[in-house]
């Protein structure tokens, strides 16, 4: 099943590829991903992630995401778009 | 000249004003603003011989002291031979700040001499990293990466100065300083569903990991084991949270722990792990691990709650606040506590070997009495390491200096060194192995620069003994490369490197031998010869259960080596 995460990233060296390598390491595949400007210093990151095995959990890899450093989970899409279930399927993700 | 400072002096200005006193490097071209900034800066700055070894010195530094560790290095492979101790950081959560020198800033990304994307290639190995591009940013970044390598759940910060920006001057003066971080308090609310699990356990235990240590909360589990009575197993970095004598602790859990503790862990109906994160060492096989037990989790960090084992109760923040506040009616446990003693005793480790050889349990064991309450034991990764975990006493902790997470062969001689001068009131004892032990060889030159009396126990197998171990049990004594016969005379290394050393082969030399190692005046090592054959008991087997140790088997003497 995949999922849809919404990042706010400070535009700093590095934070792209640290959430990216983070998500890898920790078990998921990135299916998909949207980078997009919020100004003021940001960019907005949406994700599409699937875990690589049943014992990956997205409650988790949300944690390990929120102990990074200039880098905020969202709880929805911030450029206002309704977000899908996380149960959609991915065919239906603006990925 | 500019009066204005440079960002190199920035530098130098801002680790003093962050009470840096002590700092671990090797200077190289891309850091060389920084080394001219930082002579006569008052700083003390102890010249490695490699900046693996400065890593290490600054992991064991901040471990021995509870405060932040600094090392430095140059661009290039300056900066990639820190990685393994930015790595043993990580794992072991050590707060340690890495500043590298960068090629200059029109040099990057051209494949200029000595560039390497130190700050790309660390990415998964520290809690957050900076690459400096204005020099007037050097204060603020450097007190924010001393807080955050600090705060909460501690860990290694990187950061990447461009040699143009630490030669350039600027019109910044004063530190930056960075608000104090407060831990969030513990849900009074899943105190109180903790204490209620508590009151209905008939065989509770606690799980101590190394997160007692780092959150500073060993008094508050001493008086938790006061004033509750609950038994209690630790995992290796929890060692010395209890003393290792205490009556209600069972010895270290997992792997290579005691049988007591693995019983008490699978015969537990609550759990209740403090600071610790249910790793594969400890665990053994996970679905069987604790089948009876409901859990009860306190960590600083919520990522480590039901990352492995769901909690029935988790409570996220202030390890110190979390255990003081737990103040349950106890039930009846003594028939419990009867039997988790009774098996501590019967399963107690033994020290009459057979034969005339030295037994190293026995040698440890009798190390760390010498040495007493101020015994601080800088560990390398191996056979001794476990032996120094089983039968080494400790009466508090920050004395148990080992690489747990990581298993990074190396660590124990650097470690030595920045715990020796962390700690330099105490009986600071590098133990090692030989395989180990010629990994950072070439510090024992910072030992002798310095004059650092460490003093080092070298237990020589002529082998990586923990691989020929597992090849014996696991391998069909398919013996690979594990033979190291061919290692130096150790004694005569040492001398040249001008340390005093010496060699035991008997059992008999042993309590003589310790008493002159501990009452030298110098950096010392005593070389002790042990059979090859000599194995870690007890072991549970990968992939198998706490419940399946297999024990030490004294069928033939161990003394023909």
């Amino acid at each position: 099943m995949s999922h849809l995460i919404h990042i706010e990233l400070d535009r700093l060296e590095g934070s792209l590829l640290r959430i990216l390598g983070l998500v890898e390491r920790r078990g998921f595949n990135i299916d998909g991903a949207e980078l997009y400007d919020l100004g003021e210093d940001k960019r907005g990151l949406s994700l599409t992630v699937r875990p690589r095995d049943l014992s990956r959990s997205l409650d988790i890899l949300g944690l390990q995401i929120d102990r990074l450093y200039g880098i905020k989970r969202l709880a929805s899409d911030p450029r206002g778009q309704a977000a899908p279930s996380p149960t959609e399927p991915k065919a239906k993700i603006n990925a | 000249m500019s009066n204005q400072p440079t960002g190199a002096q920035l530098v130098i200005s801002t680790l003093k004003a962050l009470g840096v006193e002590t700092l671990f490097g090797y200077p190289g071209g891309a850091i060389m603003p920084i080394y001219d900034a930082l002579a006569g800066s008052g700083l003390k700055h102890i010249l490695v011989r490699h900046e693996q070894g400065a890593a290490f010195a600054a992991d064991a530094y901040a471990r021995a002291t509870g405060s932040v560790g600094v090392c430095m290095a140059t661009s290039g492979p300056g900066a990639t031979n820190l990685i393994t101790g930015i790595a043993n950081a990580y794992m072991d959560s050590v707060p340690v700040v890495c500043i590298t020198g960068q090629v200059a800033t029109h040099l990057m990304g051209t494949d200029g001499f000595q560039e390497v994307d130190i700050l790309g290639i660390c990415l998964p190995i520290v809690k957050h990293s900076w690459l400096v591009r204005d020099p007037a940013d050097i204060p603020a970044i450097l007190a924010e990466a001393f807080a955050i390598a600090a705060e909460g759940r501690p860990g290694p910060v990187l950061v990447d100065i461009p040699k143009d920006v630490a030669a350039a001057h600027v019109a910044v003066s004063s530190a930056a300083s960075f608000p104090e971080w407060t831990p969030p308090a513990p849900d009074a609310g899943a105190i109180k569903a903790a204490e209620k699990l508590i009151e209905q356990a008939k065989h509770p235990l606690l799980y101590i990991g190394g997160g007692v240590e780092i959150g500073d909360a060993s008094k508050e589990v001493r008086d938790l084991v006061a004033r509750t009575g609950i038994p209690a197993v630790s995992t290796l970095k929890g060692i010395g949270t209890l003393p290792t004598t205490a009556d209600l602790y069972l010895g270290m859990l997992g792997m290579h722990g005691t049988r007591a503790a693995n019983i008490a862990v699978q015969d537990a109906d609550l759990l209740i792990a403090l600071g610790a994160r249910f790793d594969d060492r400890a665990t053994g096989k996970l679905n069987a691990f604790a089948p009876n037990a409901k859990i009860i989790h306190a960590d600083i960090d919520p990522a480590e709650i039901n990352k492995l084992r769901k909690a029935d109760v988790a409570i996220v923040g202030d390890l110190k606040k979390t255990i003081a506040g737990l103040n349950p009616k106890m039930p009846a446990i003594q028939k419990w506590v009867e039997k988790c003693k009774a098996d501590k005793w019967e399963h107690r480790f033994k020290y009459n070997a057979p034969g005339k050889g030295i037994y190293a349990p026995g040698l440890l064991k009798s190390l760390s009495e010498k040495a007493g309450d101020k015994f601080i034991a800088a560990c390398d990764v191996g056979q001794h390491q476990m032996w120094v975990a089983q039968h080494c006493e400790f009466a508090h902790n920050r004395a148990h200096l080992t690489s747990g997470g990581s298993g990074a062969m190396g660590y124990g001689l650097p470690a030595g060194v920045g715990a020796k001068l962390a700690k330099p009131d105490h009986h600071v004892v590098t133990i090692s192995g030989d395989g180990s032990f010629m990994m950072n060889i070439q510090e024992m030159a910072t030992l002798n620069r310095y004059n650092i009396p460490l003093k080092i126990v070298l237990l020589d197998n002529s082998s990586l003994g923990l691989v020929r171990q597992w090849q014996e049990l696991f391998y069909q004594e398919n013996y690979s490369e594990i033979d190291l016969s061919d290692n130096p005379d150790f004694v005569e290394v040492a001398k040249a490197f001008g340390l005093s050393a010496f060699r035991i082969t008997h059992r008999h030399e042993v309590e003589g031998a310790l008493d002159k190692l501990l009452a030298a005046e110098g950096p010392t090592l005593l070389h002790v010869l042990i059979d090859p054959r000599e194995n870690v008991w007890p072991l549970v087997p990968p992939g198998a259960s706490n419940a399946e140790m297999m024990e030490e088997r004294w069928d033939e003497p161990l003394d023909s080596y």
